[in-house]
């Protein structure tokens, strides 16, 4: 597997906010490759397909038709073959249910949608050049909620 | 009760008392007259005495008259009474042996002159015999006929002993009996005044115990009466069952418990049974057949059918108990909770009601905090794309359009967070636990890092305590009040928030007269901002009220009023304070 760039995946079911997330990693001075698929069920098929290139992080929205990220966040943390990937909640709601309930299964950080395209990329770029290997000792619920 | 068995026991000793006291008296007074009687024998034999005694002497007196009549006439005419007088002399004699055969005294004298009596007549029968032979002038009938005097003073002699002693005899008894009698009458006189003092306290005794009796069956007359109100307006009613003789006792009340008049069937456990909802006979039966068994046994609720087809819930209770006499009964009581359960029905439908109302609540959560914020989001996120990307096409108003448009929907933003954190602020499902609450300041003061380094506010703190909160609610009651203070701060201050902590008695503070705990933990942050009237202070904790115009302050309305929300859900309180263009402090307080 080459690692020239950093393989991302979202999957979200919202068409704009693919179209942002897109955007915010075009403008980046980062290199890495973004795919997006619309919906859990989609990506759970493509995660669990022979040839898939398992991503170093994966941004997951809640709220999805077919398969919800919870759905999803279930089965990847109970397949051993997916235990490095690094997975961001990224949704628009940030309830203290989602957040704990997010935390208690597995997640690493959990992203509230921002409201300005600034805010994005900000948080896109810090979330991609953070080292999650060290950042994983030291996680807590208190530092889940990604705050900028 | 006890008291009364011994009040009748003091009766008892009465009437016991009396009778041996009327026994008594019975005894001495049969004595007494047996007595009288005695005595007056003893008179009467006296008098018999002295009578006999005369007649013996005028029989010998009859005897020497006719002798005399004999000598004189030579007639044997005279001789009659002589003869006669023998016999009669003897029969007296037989008499007085009777009368005196208990005196020693007289039995002798008798003896006595039995032998002078005799030698008298002989003397008689000699002096006839020497008349007969006219030997009258001869110097022996001389002797003869004096001895005969002789004799007869001898007789007049003892005969007059005799009298003598009986008549000393009669003295003496008389005076021994009027010594006896002379007490009687007033020892007697005395025990019946006793008796009837006696016999009338035992009256006395029993009308003051019939009284309270009297008394007490009014007492137990209303207690009933009192007991048949209770059990209508309780709607309870009583029924008691004699095992052996397997007989019932309804109360009124039970009667209309089963929408029956009072006594409107013969009072039996199958009549009882006919009004028993048929799905519940089985089960009721069951429990009374064990009631007997086990004397004691826990409520049971069973179904009852009026004759107008309505059903009412009954809840029994019995126990079983001996009587006075022993015999076992069964005593229970029977209520009508129907009301109850009605009112448990109709608490569970409200319930249902209610969690409904709470779920759909939880879907508008759902739909303000995921389905609102996602358009709006997008808005905001395509305005900062526009802003970035084609500030630089639009004219001057077009740029002022977008700024209004930021605006709103940043306000819009605040408003929809605002109103969820407020419905989200409930108590119901939080735990409370120990925190410090130094940690939880840091924290708000951590989230509101941004703004307080733009404003270079000035934040102060006491040490805080460690209390038993809702932590994510204690910060945000922190971050709102700090938040409030550096929103309304005083455009030419530098902001300066000071929070002081103290730890106060109910008492101590006219405030806390509504709470329910003895000592509160009193946070106060004072700031030195714009502050506010005295007449807001109750105003400011109300949902959506602003006390300034939106366009100068960027307040929703709602954080004073979620502080509030917070600090009722802790059985706390808060309070404002405020004086215009000098600050605001309000005042929090935490159980402690």
């Amino acid at each position: 597997m080459a690692k020239d760039y950093t393989h991302i995946i979202l999957a979200d079911d919202d068409e704009d906010d693919r179209l942002f997330f897109t955007d915010a990693f075009d403008e980046l001075k980062i290199t890495t490759k973004v795919s997006t698929y619309n919906d859990g069920a989609y990506l759970m098929e493509y995660l669990l397909s022979e040839d898939a290139v398992i991503p170093e992080i994966l941004f997951l929205d809640l709220n999805m038709p077919r398969k919800s990220g919870k759905e999803c966040l279930h089965e990847i943390k109970a397949n051993s073959r997916f235990k490095n990937m690094v997975i961001a909640i990224y949704s628009t709601s940030a309830s203290e249910e989602d957040i704990e309930d997010t935390f208690v299964k597995g997640a690493n950080i959990y992203i509230k949608k921002p409201d300005s395209f600034k805010k994005l990329k900000k948080i896109l770029n810090n979330v991609v050049t953070t080292n999650w290997q060290y950042q994983a000792n030291g996680l807590n619920k208190n530092n889940f909620l990604l705050r900028l | 009760m006890k008291q009364n068995y011994k009040k009748s026991w003091f009766v008892k000793i009465i009437f016991v008392v009396s009778l041996f006291v009327i026994l008594f008296i019975t005894g001495v007074t049969y004595k007494h007259i047996s007595e009288l009687s005695k005595t007056q024998q003893e008179v009467i034999q006296t008098y018999k005495l002295n009578v006999e005694l005369e007649q013996i002497l005028s029989y010998l007196k009859d005897a020497e008259t006719g002798q005399r009549g004999f000598i004189i006439t030579q007639d044997s005419l005279y001789l009659e009474p002589f003869f006669k007088s023998r016999s009669k002399i003897n029969n007296t004699f037989a008499e007085l042996k009777a009368l005196t055969k208990k005196n020693s005294k007289h039995q002798q004298s008798l003896k006595d002159l039995n032998g002078l009596i005799e030698a008298r007549l002989h003397n008689f029968e000699v002096a006839s015999k020497m008349a007969l032979r006219d030997q009258t002038d001869v110097e022996k009938f001389k002797q003869v006929f004096f001895e005969g005097k002789a004799y007869m003073d001898a007789i007049r002699k003892k005969l007059n002993g005799m009298l003598a002693l009986e008549n000393n005899l009669l003295a003496e008894r008389k005076e021994s009996y009027e010594n006896t009698i002379k007490f009687t009458p007033i020892f007697l006189y005395g025990l019946i005044i006793l008796t009837l003092v006696l016999l009338y306290i035992a009256y006395a005794k029993i009308s003051s115990d019939l009284d309270k009796l009297r008394k007490t069956n009014q007492q137990l007359e209303t207690f009933k009466e009192a007991t048949n109100q209770a059990e209508i307006i309780n709607k309870h009613g009583s029924w008691r069952w004699n095992v052996e003789d397997d007989k019932f006792y309804f109360s009124d009340n039970l009667y209309r418990l089963l929408g029956e008049k009072p006594n409107a069937f013969k009072a039996t456990i199958a009549n009882f049974n006919s009004y028993v909802h048929p799905e519940d006979r089985k089960k009721l039966e069951e429990q009374v057949a064990q009631m007997k068994i086990e004397k004691d046994l826990p409520f049971i609720n069973y179904r009852v059918v009026h004759k107008n087809g309505n059903i009412k819930y009954l809840k029994a209770y019995g126990k079983s108990i001996s009587n006075l006499e022993g015999k076992e009964q069964l005593i229970g009581t029977t209520t009508d909770i129907t009301d109850e359960i009605d009112y448990a029905n109709t608490l569970e439908t409200r319930n249902k009601e209610l969690e409904l109302n709470n779920k759909e609540l939880q879907a508008f959560n759902y739909v303000a905090s995921h389905d609102l914020q996602e358009p709006l989001r997008k808005i905001q996120t395509f305005l900062s794309r526009l802003e970035d990307k084609e500030s630089d096409n639009f004219s001057e108003s077009g740029k002022k359009y977008m700024e209004r448009i930021n605006f709103s929907a940043k306000r819009m933003r605040n408003l929809i967070d605002d109103l969820l954190q407020f419905s989200r602020t409930n108590k119901s499902d939080e735990i409370l636990v120990v925190k410090d609450l130094n940690e939880l300041l840091e924290d708000a003061k951590q989230e509101l890092s941004e703004i307080i380094t733009k404003e270079n506010a000035i934040i102060t703190a006491d040490i805080l305590p460690k209390v038993k909160v809702i932590p994510f609610q204690i910060e945000q009651l922190f971050t709102n009040l700090l938040s409030n203070s550096l929103k309304y701060k005083a455009i030419d201050k530098r902001p300066q928030i000071k929070i002081s902590y103290e730890l106060v008695a109910k008492n101590n503070d006219f405030r806390l007269k509504n709470g329910t705990h003895k000592k509160y933990h009193c946070f106060v942050f004072k700031d030195n901002g714009i502050g506010f009237d005295a007449q807001y202070t109750e105003k400011i904790f109300e949902l959506f009220s602003r006390l300034h115009n939106k366009n100068e302050y960027s307040g929703t309305g709602i954080g004073l009023s979620i502080c509030k929300k917070i600090t009722d859900n802790h059985s706390g309180f808060i309070f404002a304070n405020g004086t215009p263009n000098q600050g605001a402090n309000f005042t929090v307080f935490l159980p402690a």
